[in-house]
């Protein structure tokens, strides 16, 4: 288990999202990638029944590369998240909070699609979909042997670039560079995550990050205005 | 305790002499300058007329120094050899002869010992680069396969230090150590050795686990597996039977550069990744780091 990065995918001007997974998946096979697959992470999210205070929201996802493991998210309404790495069971437990907890079935969201291996990188082709409607193409890629970004950054973006044919930005991704923590004393606090051990719940971290930026988003992201000097956006940070 | 000075000064009056005699054959040798002028023929004669007479002089000095010294009337203490001629018991007087006999079996085995290290020097298992050695220095005889159990601990306890990789000697299998090496987050090496000579290397990912019972799985990550190749081919470069203290460390410096195995580009090509792999790759003198298919263009 290694670094994770997620790169939202800008689908050129005139490019239906299946014709973009087609062009990608062909790169990736000409650059010696091997398909391995399929994979599926999703996301739900139940909200807590006003009598029980302040609003509250619970994201529970699911990663079909830890199949027995169920994550969860409570958002505490405060800007504090509190992660929660159960087995599976935990999904029945939520069926029986009914009464406090509801699923937002309507912002059901998922990213699913083909799986390829490159070297010991597993890279990830993912198309987000949010209640049957296509919202755009999330590209996962992991280094598995190393497990500090800041060492493998400059991998991970050589090969981004390389089958995406666009110009990755050099900074660290939004999600490590600077992240809101509460110190021992109580104090919130930037801590930029280049430098820590990578573990699985920051690549779950980072799906809700970008699922939470689709959900917000009204229009189709088809439409791009830049078409030749494109660079990729890393995505808003969500606080 | 007259007699000794005497003895010393005579020794040293010997010592001149003999240095004297060496510089006015050496005078001789060189003959006189390039051009073959009267000048420089007399300047030459006078030289040695010079030299000649200073040898004189220090022969008549050496002859009175000797005739001064008299036949010491005490005999040295010449250790415990002197209770070999007081030996009375009958079957211990043969001590004499086996005496001579192990001198001679020393020499032998110090003869052997020689041949030997020549052998050992002319290591076959040395690919890379021809390495020769300039220096004609003492040679020093360390044992390799007779472990002195406290040579490896004091190695990477002491000796061998490098910041970002943590060592622990292990030593599960009789007096044979088993050094782990965990450097930076990057990776875990398992080096296991056989007296003082590296015998295995195993290299894993640092996420992966590394344990005493288990050193013989490869890493689950290609590129700890190609890296593990080239250890052993390093392994074999810095090996040196003779001189194992200076093996380890060259090898440990080596494996050492790994630290940076994700963060360097090719030195060749330029790039991080080549075929799905970072630069594997690390030459042996200057560490610079190398694609596996660009070393060797
Ligand atoms: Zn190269």
């Amino acid at each position: 288990m290694g670094v994770t990065v997620l790169q939202p995918y800008q689908i050129p001007e005139g490019k239906t999202g299946a014709q973009a997974i087609d062009f990608l998946t062909k790169r990736l096979l000409a650059l010696g990638a091997v398909h391995t697959g399929q994979f599926l992470v999703d996301c739900e999210t139940y909200i807590s029944a006003p009598q029980h205070g302040p609003s509250k929201a619970v994201h529970v996802l699911h990663d079909s590369e830890y199949p027995v493991t169920t994550f969860s998210i409570l958002d505490t309404g405060t800007g504090k998240q509190i992660p929660l790495v159960a087995d599976n069971l935990f999904d029945l437990l939520m069926l029986k909070m009914t009464s406090v907890y509801t699923s937002k079935k309507q912002t059901k969201i998922e990213s699913k699609g083909a799986r390829f291996e490159y070297g010991d990188f597993l890279i990830k082709l993912g198309s987000v979909t949010m209640m049957e409607n296509f919202k755009g193409i999330l590209i996962e890629i992991e280094y598995r042997p190393c497990v500090v970004l800041f060492y493998c950054w400059e991998m991970i973006r050589e090969v981004l670039q390389s089958f995406l044919g666009v110009t990755v930005a050099k900074e660290y991704p939004g999600y490590f560079t600077s992240q809101p923590v509460v110190n021992a004393m109580g104090q919130q606090q930037l801590h930029a995550k280049q430098h820590d051990i990578y573990e699985p719940i920051d690549t779950i971290n980072q799906y809700l990050e970008h699922f939470t930026n689709y959900r917000k988003q009204n229009i189709m992201p088809q439409v791009s205005s830049q078409s030749s000097n494109m660079s990729m956006n890393t995505g808003m940070r969500v606080s | 305790m007259a007699n000794m000075e005497k003895l010393n000064a005579t020794l040293n009056a010997v010592k001149s002499l003999r240095s004297s005699v060496r510089q006015c054959f050496e005078q001789l040798a060189d003959g006189t300058a390039a051009e073959q002028t009267e000048d420089n023929r007399t300047k030459f004669l006078v030289e040695f007329q010079e030299n000649y007479s200073h040898i004189n002089q220090q022969l008549r000095e050496v002859e009175t120094l000797i005739n001064g010294l008299q036949p010491s009337l005490v005999s040295s203490y010449l250790g415990n050899t002197t209770y070999l001629a007081q030996e009375i018991t009958q079957d211990r007087q043969a001590m004499y002869s086996q005496l001579v006999n192990s001198y001679k079996w020393i020499d032998k085995v110090h003869e052997h010992s020689l041949l030997a290290f020549n052998n050992l020097n002319l290591n076959n298992l040395r690919r890379s680069y021809t390495y020769c050695s300039q220096k004609r220095g003492r040679v020093q005889y360390t044992s390799c396969n007779n472990p002195d159990p406290e040579f490896i601990d004091n190695l990477f306890y002491n000796d061998i230090s490098h910041t970002n990789t943590i060592y622990e000697v292990c030593r599960q299998f009789s007096s044979n150590a088993v050094v782990f090496a965990t450097i930076s987050h990057v990776l875990k090496a398992a080096i296991i050795c056989k007296g003082v000579l590296i015998e295995w290397v195993t290299v894993k990912g640092y996420d992966e686990p590394m344990e005493i019972d288990d050193l013989w799985t490869e890493s689950r990550y290609e590129v700890f597996r190609k890296v593990q190749e080239h250890t052993h081919s390093a392994m074999l470069h810095f090996f040196s039977p003779t001189q194992p203290e200076l093996a380890v460390k060259s090898f440990m410096t080596w494996l050492n550069s790994y630290s940076k195995l994700f963060l360097e580009p090719c030195k060749r090509c330029g790039k991080y990744v080549s075929n799905g792999l970072p630069p594997t790759w690390r030459d042996l003198r200057t560490l610079e780091p190398f694609h596996e298919e660009c070393k060797n263009c």
